[in-house]
């Protein structure tokens, strides 16, 4: 079976009851999904497919080939991180670092359905997602400062 | 290993699908996953035996996306609690339904979970059983011999959620001058999770209820309506005691929760909060 995870094509040797987040981690080395909860409440396991921010630890990994699957390891452009990633850098939005790649995952895929989100767009989005150290106000910060930093280098480019 | 081995299945369109439905043994549908697989989990742990086979809908196009006809709107079963809140045709003619969307489970959940799911998967509490039922949406099975079957939600609810067939879609009918409110409470835990709720539909005409239906969601049944509430709210000249004088209308039945008191009253709040809102008028 073949996964497009981080526009690579893996091809993988699995059997149908593997989740996606076992097969991330333990046949593909993707490690930086979390698992966690594995009980669809804590949100570290969240990857992006098809735009939307899901949980891998309920998604077998056979029901999404051909699917387009992005984790943590897929936002960073070589050295250069993703707005996200480097906006929780500069706000000090990771505490223990657990929650991290779930948390960014689901604000990349609400900034680029919504690239000006308010509060409680930021709070509906990130509601699956939970930060054991309590670090939400930074999370948010992170996130807010992203969303400018994005919307600053595309009026720049316009 | 999270899960029990199993033979998964991925068919790719309904006449398939039921035909594996039908021949294997010991075979559960996949729709969204988040139930499923979360029970499927609970039962290894629990060393209890779990499905031989699982038939995931996921590649059935015919399942997807909502339509419209001239009187009504289909939601397929596979349409996501997301699709259905951004969904423009249900933000025009059934607002009610976005309410209830924004507030279930979480963004992630709401992206995978499915209106076919949350329907059918046999869970009292689930919520849009309640909004559905006001609605009077039918329910259009994948009969073994091809052939659609048409079932009433409010039926299918009165017979316990019972089917063994693949639910295709939902259809609810478009009316005029419908007035609806959609109340509900939760519980708080890691997730939060609905632990009552009231969904109120009329068609106000001359500013008067006509038609109503009230259906409650107790949490320990599966949604259903309270007529003797339904008969006062068409019978009454709505003014400002109508929503305190509806309380003395209620089917008790219904609100009995047993063991959670408390239920009872926030029930009351609920009521008078609905009748209140489709006064107020501010919902289509
Ligand atoms: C943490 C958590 C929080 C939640 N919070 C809420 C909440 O606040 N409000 C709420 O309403 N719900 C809530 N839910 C429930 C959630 O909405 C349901 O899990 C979801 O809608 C089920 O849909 P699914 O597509 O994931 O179903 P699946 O898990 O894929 O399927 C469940 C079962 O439904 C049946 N089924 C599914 N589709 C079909 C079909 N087309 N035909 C026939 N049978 C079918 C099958 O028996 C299947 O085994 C929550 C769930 C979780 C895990």
């Amino acid at each position: 079976m073949i996964l497009n995870i981080n526009k690579k094509q893996y091809t993988v040797d699995i059997q149908g009851h593997e989740t996606l987040a076992e097969v991330l981690r333990d046949t593909c080395g993707l490690t930086g999904t979390k698992m966690s909860c594995n009980e669809a409440e804590c949100g570290a396991c969240t990857v992006i497919i098809n735009k939307k921010a899901v949980l891998s630890c309920i998604t077998l990994a056979a029901d999404v080939e051909g699917e387009e699957i992005t984790t943590i390891e897929g936002l960073s452009d070589g050295d250069n991180l993703h707005p996200v990633q480097q906006a929780f850098l500069d706000h000090g939005a990771v505490q223990c670092g657990f929650c991290s790649p779930g948390m960014i995952l689901a604000s990349k895929a609400l900034l680029d359905q919504n690239p000006k989100p308010d509060q409680n767009d930021i709070a509906y989005a990130l509601d699956g997602n939970i930060c054991r150290c309590g670090g939400y106000l930074k999370i948010f910060d992170a996130v807010r400062a992203a969303a400018e930093e994005k919307s600053s280098v595309k009026d720049k480019k316009v | 290993m999270l899960l029990n081995p199993f033979k998964f299945h991925s068919p790719a369109d309904l006449n398939e699908a039921v035909r594996l439905h039908n021949s294997l043994n010991n075979a559960r549908i996949l729709a969204g996953g988040t139930f499923v697989i979360n029970t499927l989990k609970s039962l290894k742990n629990m060393g209890v035996k779990t499905p031989e086979n699982i038939i995931s809908l996921k590649k059935i196009r015919e399942i997807k996306g909502i339509s419209r006809s001239k009187e009504e709107l289909s939601i397929r079963s596979m349409v996501t609690i997301t699709e259905l809140f951004e969904s423009p045709e249900i933000t025009e003619n059934f607002p009610v339904l976005k309410t209830a969307c924004r507030h279930i489970a979480t963004n992630p959940i709401r992206n995978m979970a499915t209106v076919g799911g949350n329907l059918t998967c046999r869970y009292t509490w689930t919520e849009l059983g309640a909004i559905l039922v006001a609605l009077d949406a039918q329910m259009h099975f994948a009969g073994s011999d091809g052939r659609e079957e048409i079932i009433s939600l409010e039926e299918f609810f009165k017979n316990q959620a019972r089917s063994s067939k693949i639910l295709k879609s939902v259809s609810i009918k478009y009316e005029k001058n419908t007035r609806t409110s959609y109340q509900r409470v939760r519980k708080s835990s890691e997730v939060d999770v609905p632990l009552l709720a009231v969904c109120i539909k009329t068609n106000f005409i001359k500013k008067r209820f006509a038609d109503t239906r009230v259906v409650i969601n107790n949490g320990l049944e599966f949604a259903r309506r309270d007529l003797k509430l339904e008969t006062f709210l068409d019978s009454v000249e709505p003014g400002n005691q109508t929503a305190a004088s509806a309380l003395d209308h209620l089917d008790t039945s219904i609100y009995d929760t047993k063991e959670d008191d408390y239920k009872k009253a926030m029930f009351r709040v609920s009521i008078k909060n609905a009748v209140n809102e489709i006064l107020q008028g501010s919902k289509k």
